[in-house]
């Protein structure tokens, strides 16, 4: 959907709203910032709407460096291109786009192989500033510079992305299913669809029935998996699991003497052919492989953990059993082709996002979306902008 | 090579040479001993030679269990059947067969599958006894139980092996080329092949060139491999690993203040696309998960560790790295189809494995083999039976 406003703000700062962080874990001040004109290889959105992802609870608790304050979060959205920097020919005015966090250059040796989504010429790290100059565009009204968000920052009306941070979609997706593109959703399907090559026929268990591991449900359903098995602590979780093709659910805590994976390899006779971890708990990618079919069986770490943790594996374990194991970063994807292929299969009716969504607030409430969300309340809980 | 003493032995108990292992690290000691005819799916062989494998001298040295004493140690071995047991068809008096650890019934779900080498039904343990009743063939004069060893015990002059843990072979292949396809040689040439499979042009670094990761380099080179690093202690490693394929040799203790993973890293210009770990240490396993490709990297675990040892890698390197970890039992290879195919590509001259054999001695100077392998002077001594 164009918008006719570049013409009266290309090129100048803009004063908007945004959801600031000011200390870890305090709630967010909605306060006017400046948002500075885009630099080369860089353009400014107008945000439509946002999601809240909880790496973005897990960086505004956190204290101590990574964690840094003030900052802007956000770092699922959708929105429209108000203005472009110079040498950027892919994107125009009024273009609908996605941000995402992870930089798809296009052009070095990871980019350009089909086996990798790891930018090298943009490495990601999780850090507070612009990509190519490691500067901000923001500024609060006393002048004091705010931090970025993993390259998004999506908690404002406006906000400026480099480039290899944006891909463009077709405006005719509901924001309020696109935005859960930028993140999560696409994690989870891709790590089911891209990084483990879930084959149809297979046995999936997925621990962890937050989005992310919703997520890898609905990709292990698109990939034909025959069997589903969702593990949470929280039972209602099933409901929605089954909607999106969970066929057996297990709940952790209720496993009386046995331990999860010794249910789980009984429920399979030996095994699951892809176990994936989508909490972010050492112990549960160590459950995951234990109930990994011997042979072939796929254990994908997908959840985010503590900094500074260690997995840790028995070495006769790995050598004999015939397990691989590895982490999905962004599911495997590549950005700017793989968000529009997922687009396009939520418009031909195949990849399910309705269920996704379980509230939607106002920009002004964005601080329902965090408590809903570190109550384990909702899903996905989408801001609106509003404006 | 037909042999026609089995119509005089068959159904009897024989009386022949063994080198027994009385006490952990002890010199073997030649004796008497008695070796019962086979049992129901069993068969007696007569050994023409074997090798040693340093797993012989890991649990020949074992105080404690899996360590078992008195024991008829080797594994790595060909012979001729002497007589066969009920319910044997596979094989008939007179066949050239060579004996593996790994059992390989068939049948079961694992044997069935392309993706598993790890048979169900008669799963692999490192057992003093014979695989299906658990008691021994063996006993010394004095009438007391000699132990098995992985389910072969080539140290002697017949033994008897379950039909699962023997394949039939083309007579006409050298017996001291083909008793190293027992186990060393086509663990590493199928950890590459097989489990890796790696790619034409890709690159390989391989920690530790005894038998197996030379095997592994030798496996690489008929992958098509361009770059094969070789990464050991004793820089003579180089001479020989090059016959096999090795472009680069890493002396760890030469590294100056870097690791042998940062020297890897360095030129590679960013890691390989393959690194196996043919030691059996823990920290090796690290360097050289350190040392793989992001994005795509296989770090594939070969050697054996002692019991109880732990893998460790940060949690967010796994999650954010792409890389993936393996192991390789066996290489990966189902020892009744993919033996005679080895055998094959070394009678077309395809496969190299004179340069492996680098002593040999007569069965009465066993011991010395034990010396030559622990003094790393020797790939692998092929000791002959020579009656």
């Amino acid at each position: 959907m164009a918008d006719n406003q570049s013409s009266t703000t290309a090129g100048k700062p803009i004063r908007c709203r945004a959801a600031v962080a000011r200390g870890p874990g305090e709630p967010l001040v909605i306060e006017e910032v400046i948002v500075a004109p885009p630099n080369p290889h860089e353009v400014r959105i107008r945000i439509i709407c946002t999601s809240l992802c909880y790496s973005d609870i897990t960086f505004w608790k956190m204290k101590d460096p990574p964690g840094c304050f003030p900052t802007i979060f956000g770092h699922e959205a959708i929105g429209i291109v108000e203005s472009v920097g110079e040498e950027v020919d892919e994107l125009n005015e009024g273009d609908t786009v996605i941000p995402q966090f992870l930089s798809d250059c296009g052009d070095c040796v990871d980019c350009r192989s089909k086996k990798s989504n790891l930018c090298s010429k943009f490495p990601f790290q999780v850090s507070p500033w612009t990509h190519r100059d490691e500067t901000s565009r923001f500024t609060d009204l006393n002048g004091e510079t705010l931090y970025h968000f993993l390259y998004v920052s999506s908690f404002s009306e406006y906000t400026v992305v480099d480039i290899v941070h944006v891909t463009k979609i077709d405006p005719s997706i509901p924001p309020n299913r696109a935005c859960l593109l930028s993140c999560g959703v696409s994690t989870g399907v891709g790590a089911a669809w891209k990084t483990a090559k879930v084959k149809a026929g297979s046995t999936v268990v997925v621990f962890g029935l937050g989005a992310i591991g919703l997520a890898v449900v609905e990709g292990a359903r698109l990939c034909g998996a025959k069997r589903i098995i969702g593990v949470d602590v929280n039972p209602n979780k099933f409901e929605i699991g089954k909607k999106l093709g969970v066929t057996d659910f297990v709940n952790s805590g209720s496993c009386g003497n046995q331990t999860l994976s010794q249910v789980i390899n009984e429920m399979t006779d030996g095994g699951a052919d892809y176990c994936f971890e989508c909490v972010g708990l050492l112990s549960l990618v160590n459950e995951a492989f234990a109930c990994c079919r011997k042979g072939w069986g796929k254990t994908v770490v997908v959840g985010l953990h503590k900094l500074g943790s260690k997995l840790s594996f028995d070495s006769f374990e790995v050598l004999h059993s015939g397990k691989s194991i590895r982490g999905s970063f962004y599911g495997g994807l590549k950005p700017k082709s793989d968000i529009p292929i997922l687009a396009k299969r939520y418009m031909d009716k195949e990849l399910n996002l309705d269920e996704f969504v379980t509230h939607e607030v106002s920009f002004e409430d964005i601080n329902n979306a965090f408590d809903l969300l570190t109550g384990g309340k909702c899903v996905r809980c989408v801001i609106w902008m509003n404006k | 090579m037909a042999e026609k003493e089995g119509s005089k032995t068959a159904g009897k108990p024989i009386r022949c040479r063994a080198a027994v292992a009385r006490k952990a690290g002890e010199p073997l000691v030649m004796e008497e001993v008695i070796v019962s005819p086979p049992s129901p799916r069993e068969v007696r062989i007569r050994i023409i030679c074997t090798s040693l494998c340093y797993s012989d001298v890991t649990f020949w040295r074992m105080k404690d269990p899996p360590g078992f004493f008195p024991r008829i140690l080797g594994h790595e071995a060909i012979g001729v059947v002497e007589s066969i047991g009920e319910e044997v068809d596979e094989v008939t008096e007179g066949d050239t067969v060579i004996p593996i650890f790994l059992p390989d019934c068939g049948e079961c779900r694992d044997c069935r599958s392309k993706k598993s080498n790890l048979c169900s039904k008669l799963p692999f343990k490192v057992s003093p006894w014979m695989h299906r009743d658990e008691t021994s063939r063996f006993t010394d004069l004095k009438g007391e139980t000699l132990y098995h060893f992985l389910y072969i015990s080539s140290f002697s002059e017949y033994t008897v092996v379950d039909i699962a843990h023997l394949t039939k072979v083309d007579p006409a292949i050298p017996p001291n080329r083909a008793c190293l396809l027992s186990c060393g040689i086509s663990t590493g040439v199928g950890a590459a092949c097989r489990t890796a499979d790696v790619e034409a042009g890709s690159t390989v670094a391989i920690f530790g060139m005894g038998a197996i990761g030379l095997a592994v380099a030798e496996g690489a080179r008929l992958c098509g491999a361009k770059r094969i690093i070789g990464v050991d202690v004793n820089p003579e490693k180089f001479i020989i690993g090059k016959k096999f394929g090795v472009t680069d040799f890493i002396n760890s203790h030469s590294c100056g203040d870097k690791t042998a993973s940062q020297v890897i890293n360095e030129m590679t210009a960013g890691g390989a696309d393959y690194c196996f770990e043919c030691v059996g240490l823990a920290s090796l396993v690290h360097e050289a998960y350190a040392c793989c490709r992001k994005g795509w990297g296989k770090t594939v675990v070969v050697g054996v560790d002692k019991p109880g040892s732990q893998l460790n890698f940060s949690s967010y390197e796994v999650l954010h790295s792409g890389k993936i970890i393996m192991g390789s039992l066996f290489g990966g290879l189902k020892p009744k189809s993919d033996i005679p195919i080895l055998v094959k590509r070394y009678m077309d001259k395809e496969l190299q494995l004179e340069e492996f054999v680098t002593h040999e001695v007569s069965f009465n100077d066993i011991n010395k083999a034990f010396d030559l392998l622990i003094d790393g002077k020797s790939l692998r001594c092929v000791i002959w039976m020579d009656k």
